[in-house]
């Protein structure tokens, strides 16, 4: 039986059922089911409240911290939540009660009446706790992972939103066996790769677990994927934090995203919380809105979002009106008909056109926020363009600033000074005016947040000053000819396609009117930068030897290529292959054009339309997978998280 | 992709999910939303549980059932074609929990050898390679055969190598199995482990422990953070202002070095907690929440000032001591005051924010001053709907007269429209200009006397005059 991959990655969801259905249907008796709230809306996607009923569950709740659902003798209660230390602990103090209740006669094991299934994983040291708050026995622990989640066409998520906190601002890489144990399955679903080229530590350590975790059995199917491409956030920040010009990224910019959907509340959208209250200028707007809308962000169960995911932003909100109207003229024909006609029309054609209104308006509605929200979006842009290329940094320090007294933006303006750093280099002393300014904004307890970031690598750290003589000299303003990191590899990679010396200088002037260069994946962000899984992809698709390939991607340190169990950089596999050319041939050109891009700490819409632009490019099919979707003032949140 | 969420099911998702996933169909929908439960009282409580008894088949459960059968075939894909057998079972196993379950059908033989070496490796010598793999795979493994202090060590390292969630595990295994020297020891020479440790304690809120450990170690700066954090979030008044001062004098005095931001931060925090206890913040405290920032304190500040002309500089909670004393830059000042005073409908105390008199020359006249965009400012107080004289003022500052036509006309102040033309001598468009403007308006006269003044100009010309 011919199956497409898409068709298999839908199936995720039917692995997933049967992973949860293992669990379900070995609790005996009367089973209820408690949610912790975040997880309702990724759980939708693995199964329904119906599907759950027939697997013998009764009742559902949503899980309260702040109480326990008292429960009846004969019932089983199975509590649901992410695998977060915090929320276990409170759950164990909510089940305390019960280590006293119990009375000296031994309870039957067997039958036990509490179960807690964590998701992704259930941490070794969590039984150690139980035991120690003296529930072992009591309630029983489940491992729970859906693995990847299908949110739209060539969009994989693994759903876990803390993900970045914990490995790149904690240093804490609990998280990382379910990630392999989900790659792992997509060996089993689609194959293993020919080659696979990893960029950062975490990502060389999954391809280690994922070969320490052992073989799978070999897939039904032919292998789907040429090659796999699994890379670190930090390695490329930059499209995170710039703005990007795209439909899909700005929904994501300014509404919440859960699981695959966005919620379109005008009153708290992303932008509006992040400001504070007293200086927010005009407060009256439309309130009147009874219950905010959502809009699934999946092209197969909305055509219009499917139309214009990938468009520049201005483009496709112009459709979206254009739509309207035609929608308009199209429901005025009914006044020109006859009675007939009408009774056809309003039988057949009607409901599909009220439903399509209902879909075109909401998004609409969903745009017109977004403009007006971003307000003067133009300003941003040419800051972040100077930002990128370097373009008087004095300057660009100033306007943060003014950005930030006259429209501070908790998650945004920390953003940009954060794109300064990397981009140019942030001075302490620079960064210690600056958080004085953002602390009297924000409060004094969102000292903290400057340490984290600097954690993360976004931010200088700063420095404690010690009493002694070596002061003086470091003291002496030395120039400084460094270029950062991000400028040395985004400059051997070419992603900065806005540089004066570029061949195309046509992009810097006609910002958000219309997409200048349509040719360059770099028109996610108005031509300003090409996202490097993007940039990585074309280069694995258009090598047409080892040899080549380790030239490009030469003096980039952390890349590595995995072919079989051998891992090494470009160039040693380059050089190993011509040393032994006879047995084992060379992996590119690659034979199945089909990529995979994983991104661990979160993917961005800018990244996966730029990769979408190279696939059509090249006719090859690129699917990203992330454990989440981030917008740039969700990263930046993630610090806040203390 | 359709198939599976058909419609009526997601209707029944949505709806299902406000009443907390209920399958009752009774008429309080939300007795399963333990949430909204906590409002209504805990006396009431009991009964309404007892009145949530077995659930009723409704019609959509019914339809949902439906499609749930076909849910096994999504879009007549089966498991099958994209997993084998084998694999699925696989992933299941690896699923569970603990599977030390002797499998079915061994000959007493196996058994006993099987026994033997579970045995073996429980009292005598433990399996690194084993318990590292069981680990891994998220599976139960007793750790308490690791005796001596190098095989703590060799299981530290095996799972460290392999990251993951067991890191923890085990340095809670060799917490609770080695004395403090000991396991500080170990602590010392794995970083890595060191900040498992570390993230194990944030999370879990042991908030001495962890400021303890980070001390230990020599990181005093983010301990020092830490405590900053934990004496902000006490919510008595008194004891936020005692863990401050000590925070302060300990960090003063500890000789490992200072972070001027931190110090400066520390200071202006200890600074607006006797603010606030001395100055109670009017109206405005409902608004602004117990802990505020140091602008809302300054907004509050401004609502409460009188006297704008001369600002008391004795009084604490006059809005440019304030601003500082808490270091709040010009800027920020500027902005919260123009914000505060025009929502209070007192534009005439904007004169007295935006003027400076010359500190070096007091004879001199005091001058217009801001530390901002003015575009901004006249955009702000438009949108706050301030009257034309005072766009008009703030517009009269402006040297660049296109940019200052454009922005008068966006904010529709015709005034500076007519100034901005003067300047730029546009006679024509002025003359366009009266024609649109009501008559006998003071708009129009004052463009009458524009264009006359613009007319006769032309008679007195400029290289006439003498220069003074």
């Amino acid at each position: 039986m011919d199956v497409t991959l898409e068709k298999k990655l839908q199936g995720f969801q039917l692995v997933a059922q049967e992973k949860l259905q293992a669990i379900l249907c070995s609790i005996p008796g009367k089973k209820e089911l408690i949610l912790e709230p975040e997880l309702i809306k990724p759980l939708e996607h693995v199964c329904t409240a119906s599907w759950l009923k027939l697997k013998g569950i009764q009742r559902i709740y949503k899980h309260d911290a702040k109480q326990r659902l008292p429960r009846d003798d004969d019932q089983v209660h199975i509590y649901m939540i992410r695998s977060l230390l915090g929320t276990y602990q409170t759950l164990l103090r909510q089940l305390q009660p019960l280590a006293m209740q119990i009375s000296s006669e031994s309870p039957d094991l067997e039958l036990r009446a509490y179960h807690i299934i964590c998701v992704p994983s259930c941490y070794g040291y969590f039984h150690a706790l139980l035991e120690q708050a003296g529930l072992c026995g009591l309630v029983q622990l489940h491992h729970y992972n859906w693995d990847f989640i299908y949110l739209d066409q060539g969009v994989l998520s693994l759903e876990l939103p803390n993900l970045y906190e914990c490995l790149y601002l904690q240093g804490n890489s609990s998280a990382l066996p379910a990630m392999a144990q989900s790659l792992r399955l997509l060996q089993m679903i689609c194959g293993q790769p020919a080659v696979t080229l990893t960029f950062g530590n975490h990502s060389a350590q999954l391809m280690h677990l994922l070969q320490a975790l052992g073989t799978v059995p070999q897939p039904p199917n032919p292998p789907d994927f040429g090659a796999w491409l699994i890379m670190d956030r930090d390695k490329d920040y930059v499209s995170t934090l710039l703005t990007p010009a795209i439909y899909a990224g700005l929904l994501l910019e300014v509404f919440q995203l859960r699981a695959g959907e966005i919620v379109v509340d005008n009153a708290n959208n992303k932008i509006r919380t992040q400001k504070l209250h007293l200086l927010q200028g005009k407060t009256e707007y439309a309130t009147n809105q009874g219950k905010p809308s959502c809009i699934r962000l999946n092209s197969a169960c909305d055509e219009i979002y499917g139309d214009n995911r990938y468009k520049h932003f201005a483009q496709a909100s112009s459709l979206v009106r254009a739509q309207v109207k035609a929608l308009g003229l199209e429901l005025q024909k009914l006044n020109d008909m006859q009675l007939e006609e009408m009774h056809d029309y309003v039988a057949r054609k009607l409901p599909k056109l009220t439903e399509l209104k209902a879909k075109v308006l909401r998004h609409l509605n969903a745009s017109e926020i977004v403009i007006q929200m971003l307000g003067n979006f133009r300003r941003l842009q040419t800051l972040e363009e100077d930002i990128l290329n370097n373009v008087s940094r004095k300057r660009l320090l100033t306007e943060i600033d003014e950005l930030l007294t006259t429209d501070g933006q908790r998650f945004n303006t920390l953003r940009l000074l954060c794109l300064l750093h990397l981009c140019a280099g942030v001075a302490p002393e620079e960064l210690q005016s600056f958080a004085r300014n953002y602390c009297n904004m924000f409060g004094h307890r969102e000292l903290c947040v400057f340490q984290q970031l600097a954690q993360a690598g976004l931010l200088p750290v700063l420095q404690p000053e010690r009493k002694t003589s070596a002061k003086l000299l470091s003291n002496l303003p030395l120039p400084k000819f460094q270029q950062t990191e991000f400028q040395a590899n985004a400059n051997r990679l070419k992603l900065l396609t806005s540089c004066a010396d570029s061949e195309q200088p046509a992009a810097a002037g006609s910002a958000s009117g219309h997409p200048a260069i349509k040719s360059c994946p770099s028109f996610v962000f108005n031509g300003m930068y090409i996202p490097l899984a993007a940039q990585l992809c074309s280069m694995l698709l258009n090598a047409t030897s080892s040899e080549q390939l380790a030239t490009k991607l030469a003096m980039i340190e952390g890349l590595q290529v995995h072919v079989g169990a051998q891992a090494s950089t470009p160039k040693a596999y380059a050089a190993h292959l011509k040393t032994a050319s006879t047995e084992n041939a060379d992996v590119f050109p690659l034979r199945l054009r089909n990529l995979f891009v994983f991104v661990v700490g979160g993917a961005n819409y800018a990244e996966i339309a730029a990769c979408d632009f190279v696939s059509k490019l090249t006719g090859a099919q690129i699917t990203v997978a992330s454990d989440t979707l981030l917008a740039g003032s969700d990263l930046i949140a993630a610090a806040f998280n203390h | 992709m359709e198939s599976q969420f058909d419609n009526t099911d997601e209707n029944y998702w949505n709806r299902s999910s406000r009443a907390a996933f209920s399958f009752d169909d009774e008429e309080d929908v939300d007795l399963g939303d333990v949430g909204a439960r906590t409002k209504t009282g805990q006396a009431s409580q009991s009964s309404k549980w007892d009145n949530n008894e077995i659930f009723n088949d409704d019609t959509i459960s019914e339809a949902s059932f439906d499609n749930s059968a076909a849910l096994g075939t999504l879009n007549h894909l089966s498991i099958k074609a994209i997993l084998s057998d084998e694999a699925l079972k696989l992933v299941l196993q690896e699923q569970a929990v603990d599977d030390q379950v002797m499998p079915k059908g061994v000959t007493p033989e196996e058994e006993l050898k099987l026994l033997r070496r579970q045995i073996q490796s429980t009292l005598y010598s433990p399996n690194l390679e084993l318990t590292a793999q069981r680990l891994l795979h998220g599976k139960v493994a007793p750790l308490e055969m690791f005796k001596s202090l190098v095989e703590k060590r060799k299981l530290l390292d095996a799972v460290l190598a392999n990251g993951g969630d067991a890191i923890i595990g085990v340095l809670l295994f060799l917490k609770r199995t080695l004395n403090v020297t000991q396991f500080n020891g170990i602590l010392q020479q794995r970083p890595k482990a060191l900040e498992h440790y570390l993230s194990y304690l944030r999370q879990c809120g042991d908030v001495s422990n962890y400021i303890d450990t980070l001390q230990r170690f020599g990181r005093h700066q983010e301990a020092a953070l830490r405590q900053f954090q934990a004496a902000l979030s006490c919510t008595d008044m008194a004891t936020r202002k005692q863990q401050l001062q000590r925070l302060i004098d300990a960090y003063a005095s500890a000789g490992v070095g200072i972070i001027p931001l931190y110090e400066q931060v520390f200071h202006s925090a200890l600074k607006l907690q006797l603010v606030l206890e001395k100055e109670p913040l009017g109206d405005l405290s409902q608004r602004i929440g117990d802990n505020p920032t140091p602008i809302e304190v300054l907004y509050a500040c401004c609502a409460q000032n009188k006297n704008w002309k001369e600002q008391d500089m004795l009084k604490i909670s006059s809005p440019q001591r304030f601003a500082a004393d808490q270091e709040i830059s010009p800027a920020q000042y500027e902005w919260t005051a123009l914000n505060e005073r025009a929502q209070s409908q007192a534009y005439a105390d904007l004169e007295c924010i935006f003027e400076r008199v010359s500190g070096w020359h007091p004879l001199k006249s005091k001058q217009f001053h801001i530390s901002f965009d003015l575009t901004l400012a006249v955009q702000r107080l438009f949108e706050l709907q301030a009257p034309a004289t005072v766009l008009q003022l703030f517009l009269s500052k402006m040297s660049n007269s296109p940019e200052k036509l454009v922005l008068a006309q966006r904010v529709k102040c015709i005034k500076a429209v007519i100034d901005a033309m003067v300047s730029m001598k546009q006679q024509q468009e002025l003359q366009q200009l009266k024609q649109t403007l009501p008559d006998r308006s003071e708009e129009q006269f004052y463009c009458e006397n524009a264009l006359k003044a613009l007319q006769s100009k032309r008679w007195t010309t400029d290289n006439i005059k003498l220069k003074l």
